[in-house]
């Protein structure tokens, strides 16, 4: 019967008080949306991450580190240490337990994004996130030896649509003075977003990265050696060398043993790694700055729980006269500090409901605009467990501070004498 | 010697005075000179009116007897028991079972609506949920009407009511269940003077109907008449 009359004292004291409680809410309500956004995002952006290349059972270089091979094939970041011999990729093609092969030819540029030089293959075997193909927005994959391809993010970028012609770069960097500009690429098609370092980079098939260093054997192009675009058409280019290959296999059961045929293969050093494997091994090295930020929420949260705090100390003094008149009726003072107690964790609960809402309203609605503008894939989903513990702890924490306005309450009221306090 | 065990051995053929009072002195701390009381006895159903000037400790003495502060020396009985001698979670239960207070003003919970109000010991006691007979809110509405609350203010916002409103609302709290003592400290110092004779008036005969004793405290002697005693505050020496 008392905890009854508890709550609904405390029910009706905060309705008559939700003027200014309604500010304390939406105080804690906004730090506890960033608190859960920011987890959230954390959880996100980590699947965005590590599903950034799916359904590839291996990634073969020359030999190097996993992460770097990682950085430089999938992200783009950094430089390959050595090439693959073109013969040495015909050789995998033979081996019978690997089902496809992508070859990847790197180290142009075009106005500071990658150029990938590949075959078809690429579009028909990559996949990221949970298995997703690529999917071409507009127009298709080349077939032309100058044709090319655009990410998303590229065309985006630089405002390209299809036929357009664009001059590649030698090597990398935003400003190359080296341009190859004799054999001029044209769009044929763009890609949809997806939300990868594959936005971000132009396709071109390995006869047309041929076909572009043809003359520049020495690393700048030399007058009268380069071809034209008419001399290309009916040549056929085969690439001494690639840079790297993904390979999907028939029996995944098989990816150990292949990965180390591979590791030891005579013909010339090689490194294949697992990409589920390296991206973790990635991400753990991101994952410091993040729990900084998830420490900083945390204190943002700490501070407006302070600031409630603050308010219901400071109703206390109104409400010394209903203290009063609950004490005379009889109300034991352990009745008066609950109140307290409930109204808090009901304040914390609500701004946690409210929270709730609006992070899904916002993830909803911002989704899509974030995946084009940042290439992160941001979608809505019922709560892990991580973060059912962190929004529960909102109320658990309100209720270990209201222990603070409830026990002064419990200490007033206990020297409280008949009618109004100060009057006696 | 235990009270409680006294009042029941009697209770045949003895009933205890509503309010005893016994060599009762308080003290704030050690810097004030100590208050001292009169000795009273009001036996039950008979209303006692206290008139003293301010400054004579009418609110410490209505705090000494309701258990709210305890004394220097002197006992406190309420209906043949000693409430200095009970725990606190005792003293409060007792108060809620035995004692309806009225205050000078600010008498009524802000958030909760006339009736809620009036209702509010009827959910910390159940002795006095008992005693209404019916359900406390029917009980409520009987004293509204015979305080002459109209029915239109009874679920509204206590604070929008005039204060002749709320201390007849607040007299119907204090009646609801039955207590056998109420303790009034100057209710109708707010009200003008027809009001203030018709408010006691209405308090004192709704309280003999329910056997209730009435302890009334003002500094306006001209109320003395209405009550079956009156009694000088301060007049005691230290």
């Amino acid at each position: 019967m008392k905890a009854h009359l508890a709550l609904s004292l405390a029910t009706a004291s905060l309705w008559h008080r939700r003027k200014v409680l309604a500010l304390v809410c939406l105080t804690l309500t906004l730090s506890v949306t960033l608190l859960l956004g920011i987890q959230y995002l954390r959880t996100e952006v980590k699947q965005s991450f590590t599903s950034t290349i799916s359904d590839t059972d291996l990634i073969i270089g020359a030999r190097s580190g996993q992460l770097n091979l990682l950085l430089y094939t999938v992200f783009h970041i950094g430089d390959a240490t050595n090439n693959i011999r073109w013969s040495t990729f015909q050789e995998l093609k033979q081996d019978t337990r690997i089902d496809w092969l992508i070859p990847i030819s790197l180290g142009d540029s075009y106005k500071g994004f990658r150029v990938v030089g590949t075959d078809k293959g690429f579009g028909e075997h990559f996949r990221f996130g949970r298995g997703q193909p690529l999917v071409l927005a507009k127009g298709q994959w080349f077939s032309g030896v100058f044709d090319v391809v655009l990410g998303a993010g590229v065309a985006r970028t630089l405002n390209h649509s299809i036929d357009d012609e664009i001059v590649l770069s030698h090597g990398g960097g935003r400003t190359s003075f080296s341009n190859h500009k004799d054999t001029p690429f044209t769009v044929t098609g763009i890609l949809e977003a997806t939300g990868t370092p594959v936005d971000q980079a132009v396709y071109i098939s390995l006869q047309g990265m041929e076909a572009m260093h043809v003359g520049w054997e020495s690393g700048v192009a030399r007058p009268g050696r380069t071809l034209t675009p008419e001399q290309a058409e009916g040549r056929e280019f085969t690439p001494g060398a690639i840079t790297a290959v993904f390979a999907g296999l028939d029996r995944k059961i098989l990816t150990f043993r292949v990965q180390r045929d591979l590791n030891q293969y005579t013909g010339e050093p090689l490194s294949a790694i697992l990409p589920g494997v390296a991206l973790s091994e990635l991400w753990r090295l991101m994952s410091q700055f993040e729990q900084a930020l998830l420490g900083i929420t945390g204190f943002v949260v700490i501070t407006s729980l302070i600031g409630l705090i603050a308010v219901l100390l400071t109703l206390q003094t109104q409400r010394a006269h209903e203290i009063a008149i609950l004490r005379a009726t009889g109300a034991s003072p352990g009745l008066i500090a609950s109140l307290y107690l409930i109204e808090c964790l009901a304040l914390a609960v609500v701004a946690c409901l409210i929270s709730l809402g609006l992070s899904a309203f916002a993830i909803s609605m911002l989704g899509p605009w974030v995946l084009t503008n940042y290439g992160i894939q941001i979608q809505l989903r019922p709560l892990n467990l991580e973060e059912w513990a962190l929004l529960t702890s909102v109320p658990l924490a309100a209720l270990l501070a209201a222990l603070v306005p409830a026990f002064s309450a419990w200490r007033q009221s206990r020297s409280q004498g008949f009618g109004s306090p100060g009057e006696m | 010697m235990n009270s409680q065990s006294e009042s029941s051995a009697h209770s045949s053929e003895y009933v205890p005075a509503a309010l005893e009072v016994k060599n009762l002195t308080f003290c704030w701390d050690s810097q004030h000179p100590p208050l001292a009381f009169p000795d009273l006895s009001l036996p039950r159903g008979e209303h006692l009116f206290l008139h003293g000037p301010s400054g004579t400790g009418k609110s410490t003495f209505l705090s000494l007897l309701a258990g709210m502060l305890p004394p220097a020396t002197g006992t406190i009985r309420l209906l043949g028991t000693d409430i200095h001698q009970l725990g606190a979670g005792k003293r409060d239960r007792f108060r809620a079972d035995h004692i309806g207070v009225i205050f000078q003003q600010f008498n009524l919970v802000p958030y909760l609506t006339a009736l809620a109000n009036v209702t509010l010991p009827c959910r910390l006691s159940q002795r006095r949920k008992a005693a209404t007979g019916e359900t406390p809110t029917l009980a409520a509405h009987e004293l509204l009407t015979a305080l002459a609350i109209p029915e239109s203010h009874w679920q509204r916002k206590v604070t929008r009511l005039s204060i002749g409103q709320q201390q007849r609302i607040a007299a119907a709290r204090a009646l609801i269940g039955a207590p056998e003592i109420i303790l009034a400290d100057e209710p109708t110092s707010a009200l003008d003077s027809d009001n203030r004779d018709r408010f006691i008036d209405l308090l004192l005969t709704m309280a003999e109907e329910r056997n209730t004793s009435v302890l009334f405290v003002s500094h306006d002697r001209s109320l003395a008449r209405h009550f079956h005693h009156q009694l000088e505050l301060g007049q005691v020496p230290a």
